[in-house]
């Protein structure tokens, strides 16, 4: 039979008694011996989910996409006041910059409203590509295959970079022609996961963001004056970590020009 | 605990000093209540885009409790939209094993044994009411004062009280009713 001051220990043995409170239990305790075990059995308890329990932290990969969202809300705010520059702002969280880097993952909640049709070529294209046998134009895992097939096809020069160690193979590229753009599409295999990321020249640096349409997930985001686009019915995560893969590789070439 | 690299604003330096520091604490609630690495995942990312938003409403709080309360209305919201549209997400993948962590202790046995009572109490507590998870991990894991976690859940401290007597008593039980008379019990 539990003793009726066992609510008293509980509180008591989390420190939520005042001095006086405390001195009356302790003259409890002392006759109790109930009370007793229970003052052990909660501090072993204590101990055990402490140190038993599995401790779980952020993984990189999330704090990556953390550090790319709040970057991207700060240059909305920004935004916000006309001609304001993008302030130059990207941070890493944790003890693993090496292996993460500046994302951008815009949330659907700050949106602007985005051009419709660039979505809905930009799927048409996407989808057409897995239904028909043109998905691939240069089949290479080779970027130094891949990108230079670009040149002369088109008049951007997109980042290209297998990420196979990472789970997402470049497996080759081609080239659609959208409604308004001519745009070089790389090919990326993630499991059985097709990812097709569209580039296309564009000077009006539209706000990075998230949609799906239809199933599909598509995230947009622009380097200089390239709109890039990728789509696939992976999951959310999937997507947006090639895409701070690629624009980590695209800052890292811009430190090196 | 995060390293800018190049100039950046006020409102991202005050993030960084008052909210970033509770991250894995953030990340450890969410995933405890979800139960699931993507949704934590999701939870967290949408706290933190939160966070930041309304960073400005953060006077003199605790940063800590203010953004376990942005977690725990996260979870709540995402999960209510679950409900809605009548979905049930697949469980996440048993790989999570990996991410269980060995207490550093002395022999190879006694490391298998805390592994395995580890994952023992793991699944223990997964297997608890959502209330009384939620309570024992910001009490025990998160030393949160019984005021702190009323004003989160928005109850009287009585009410939390009581449950956190319940759900220490419920964990208790299901040990001993699993682990009876097992030497490595919670003793």
């Amino acid at each position: 039979m539990p003793c009726a001051e066992s609510l008293r220990i509980h509180a008591y043995f989390d420190k939520e008694m005042d001095a006086m409170g405390a001195v009356d239990i302790e003259r409890h305790l002392a006759g109790c011996e109930a009370c007793r075990a229970l003052l052990q059995e909660l501090e072993q308890s204590r101990e055990a989910l402490r140190h038993g329990l599995t401790n779980f932290r952020a993984p990189a990969e999330l704090c990556a996409l953390i550090a790319s969202t709040i970057e991207q809300e700060e240059t909305a705010q920004v935004r916000k006041s006309p001609r304001a520059t993008r302030p130059a702002l990207s941070f890493w969280l944790g003890a693993f910059s090496g292996m993460v880097a500046t994302a951008v993952a815009a949330f659907m909640l700050f949106l602007q409203p985005f051009n419709n049709a660039v979505v809905d070529e930009v799927l048409t294209a996407h989808v057409q590509s897995l239904m028909t046998s043109h998905l691939i134009d240069v089949e290479s895992t080779d970027k130094h295959t891949v990108k230079p097939w670009f040149a002369g096809r088109i008049n951007i020069s997109p980042v290209v970079a297998d990420f196979e160690s990472q789970g997402y193979k470049l497996i080759g590229g081609r080239v659609d022609d959208l409604d308004r753009h001519r745009s070089a599409v790389v090919v990326y295999q993630h499991g059985k996961h097709i990812i097709n990321v569209f580039s296309w020249a564009d000077d009006h640096h539209s706000m990075n963001h998230e949609i799906t349409r239809r199933g599909y997930h598509m995230i947009f985001w622009n380097e200089g004056d390239i709109e890039y686009c990728a789509v696939s019915d992976t999951a959310w995560n999937e997507l947006r970590t090639l895409t701070v893969l690629m624009q980590e590789v695209s800052r890292l070439a811009g430190e090196f020009k | 605990m995060s390293i800018f690299d190049r100039p950046k604003g006020d409102k991202t330096q005050r993030f960084e000093a008052q909210i970033l520091p509770h991250l894995d604490a953030a990340y450890r609630f969410a995933r405890w209540l979800s139960q699931s690495p993507s949704d934590a995942d999701d939870i967290v990312q949408e706290t933190m885009l939160r966070a930041f938003r309304a960073l400005d409403s953060l006077k003199g709080d605790d940063a800590k409790v203010w953004l376990l309360t942005i977690v725990r209305n996260c979870h709540r919201s995402a999960f209510s939209q679950q409900l809605r549209r009548a979905s049930v997400s697949l469980p996440d993948e048993a790989t999570d094993q990996e991410e269980f962590t060995i207490a550093a202790t002395d022999t190879p046995e006694a490391q298998a044994i805390a592994a395995d009572t580890g994952r023992a109490l793991d699944r223990l507590m997964a297997a608890l009411p959502e209330e009384y998870r939620e309570v024992l991990i910001l009490r025990e894991l998160e030393d949160m004062s019984y005021r702190d976690i009323a004003t989160m859940m928005n109850t009287p401290i009585g009410t939390v009280m009581s449950r956190l007597a319940r759900a220490r008593l419920a964990l208790r039980e299901q040990w001993q009713d699993r682990y009876a008379g097992d030497a490595h019990a919670l003793r």
